[in-house]
């Protein structure tokens, strides 16, 4: 299959962000004020206190399965408040 | 941006056609119920005809239906034993793939092995790995158990099997499709996310009821939760619990299919209730039925939708839409070679729409900052 490109990227890429709690480095993009967007890596992953921890009932599912980290939640709520993080509706509103 | 000023272009669709190939992964081939009656089972899977049989050890074995001998149909032949008997010259072949014996002859001719899979019977259904490289299933890809199958508390399997004709990734492509909630399943979700991580794709819902629809279990229901997860290629199983002013019902929602070819696939799903004070025994198989049909008339309006559709490889997508991109990269890791799964198949990739956090009151704590760092700058 030849690579297909998803449009939204190519309007508005993913961004590099650091966790203010484990320093991981994820990709972030927030397409709205309630929609966001983030791309792991194996280190990023490993890196992370809250996906290390699998007694922390409040992550994971039933199935074990890791719901994600709300320090990193709180990174990118802060990053946006600080305006480090565009939102991408917000920009195409202001700019249209 | 380029693209939505220039209004004389053409956004064309692109797709290729199916893959040939069928995914690596655990396949569930229904209730092993179905299959252990001790008489040979025809499933048309992976491109092929499979002969299902149980023999006399009480093991489920899959091969090839066709007899390497002349090709007689295996399907058509009888359980002799641990053996399945090919109906035109009784060739024994057993499941590891072997050949055990020819009755007529002294000795089995060399090279007399066929297709196998390994089978798998956990909670009351019969899996088959299947792997064009012919590895064996890694552990670690097992399909998780599911806690209240063999349990007393909870129904058993209310189970549904149907033939779509379309190719299978539009099935998966259900995971990230958010929109079609509201408008096959009656629901209104309020937190969705999708979290793809390995060989699993999730996706986390919270709906709230529907006040809309009037007097109805929507109306008295007060949200729903539900966890569904694909373990592999084609297995999903969803955690699905009704929250109730009284009680909470739980419930899990099965959700299977195998390729029969290249466009056309099996669908299968199941369900069991728990049951509670607020549901007991036959009120929780009630439930389970009326859940199934449920789902059922979901998925009819999702294959009305399939049968007319265009394969589409390039789908244009608005800020709304879910994942589908990134799903579909998720997905591919199951018909490449595993030395040719790259880290963007496996890795973590989160796409969440929250609509409980007050973006009003957000807002002004973000235009705030930006003020007072602009502010800050001028200064």
């Amino acid at each position: 299959m030849t690579a297909q490109i998803d449009n939204r990227l190519s309007d508005a890429p993913m961004m590099p962000l650091n966790c203010r709690r484990c320093s991981a480095q994820v990709l972030v993009r927030k397409g709205s004020w309630n929609q966001t967007s983030v791309q792991w890596t194996a280190g990023a992953l490993a890196a992370c206190l809250q996906r290390r921890d699998p007694d922390n009932s409040v992550a994971y599912s039933g199935q074990g399965v890791f719901l994600g980290c709300s320090a990193l939640t709180d990174s990118i709520v802060g990053a946006v408040g600080d305006g480090d993080l565009p939102v991408v509706d917000e920009i195409r509103s202001t700019t249209t | 941006m380029t693209l939505q000023s220039n209004t004389d272009e053409i956004r064309e669709i692109e797709a290729a056609a199916a893959p040939t190939r069928f995914a690596r992964g655990w396949h569930c081939l229904g209730l092993t119920q179905a299959f252990g009656d001790g008489k040979p089972h025809a499933v048309n899977a992976f491109g092929q005809k499979l002969v299902i049989f149980q023999s006399d050890d009480g093991t489920i074995n899959a091969l090839d239906g066709h007899c390497r001998h002349m090709g007689g149909d295996l399907t058509q032949g009888e359980v002799k034993g641990n053996e399945i008997a090919c109906p035109f010259h009784d060739w024994r072949w057993g499941g590891d793939g072997r050949c055990k014996r020819v009755p007529y002859a002294k000795r089995v001719p060399r090279l007399a092995r066929t297709a196998k899979w390994i089978t798998s019977e956990q909670d009351g259904m019969l899996f088959v790995w299947n792997d064009p490289e012919g590895n064996p299933p890694p552990p670690e890809v097992m399909i998780p158990r599911i806690e209240g199958v063999t349990s007393d508390e909870w129904t058993d399997w209310h189970w549904y099997t149907t033939i779509v004709n379309t190719n299978c990734r539009e099935i998966v492509d259900n995971v990230v499709d958010m929109a079609h909630f509201f408008y096959i399943h009656g629901s209104l979700p309020t937190h969705f996310k999708n979290i793809f991580e390995g060989h699993v794709a999730t996706q986390y819902m919270t709906s709230a009821g529907r006040p809309d629809l009037g007097d109805t279990e929507g109306a008295r229901m007060l949200r729903t939760t539900s966890v569904a997860s694909y373990y592999g290629p084609s297995f999903m199983i969803d955690d699905l619990t009704y929250h109730y002013e009284d009680a909470d019902h739980k419930t899990v929602l099965i959700n299977c299919h195998y390729p029969i070819d290249a466009n056309s696939f099996a669908l299968q799903y199941g369900i069991i209730v728990k049951k509670s004070e607020a549901l007991p025994s036959e009120l929780a198989i009630q439930t389970a039925i009326a859940l199934g049909d449920f789902v059922k008339m979901g998925f009819e309006q999702d294959v009305a939708i399939w049968k007319n559709k265009a394969r589409i490889d390039n789908p244009l997508l608005c800020e709304e839409d879910g994942p589908v991109y990134q799903l579909r990269r998720w997905y591919e890791q199951f018909y490449v070679n595993v030395v040719d799964v790259t880290p963007d198949m496996v890795d973590r990739f989160e796409h969440e729409l929250d609509t409980t956090s007050p973006r009003e009151e957000w807002m002004k704590v973000v235009e705030a900052n930006l003020a007072g760092r602009s502010v800050a700058e001028a200064i």
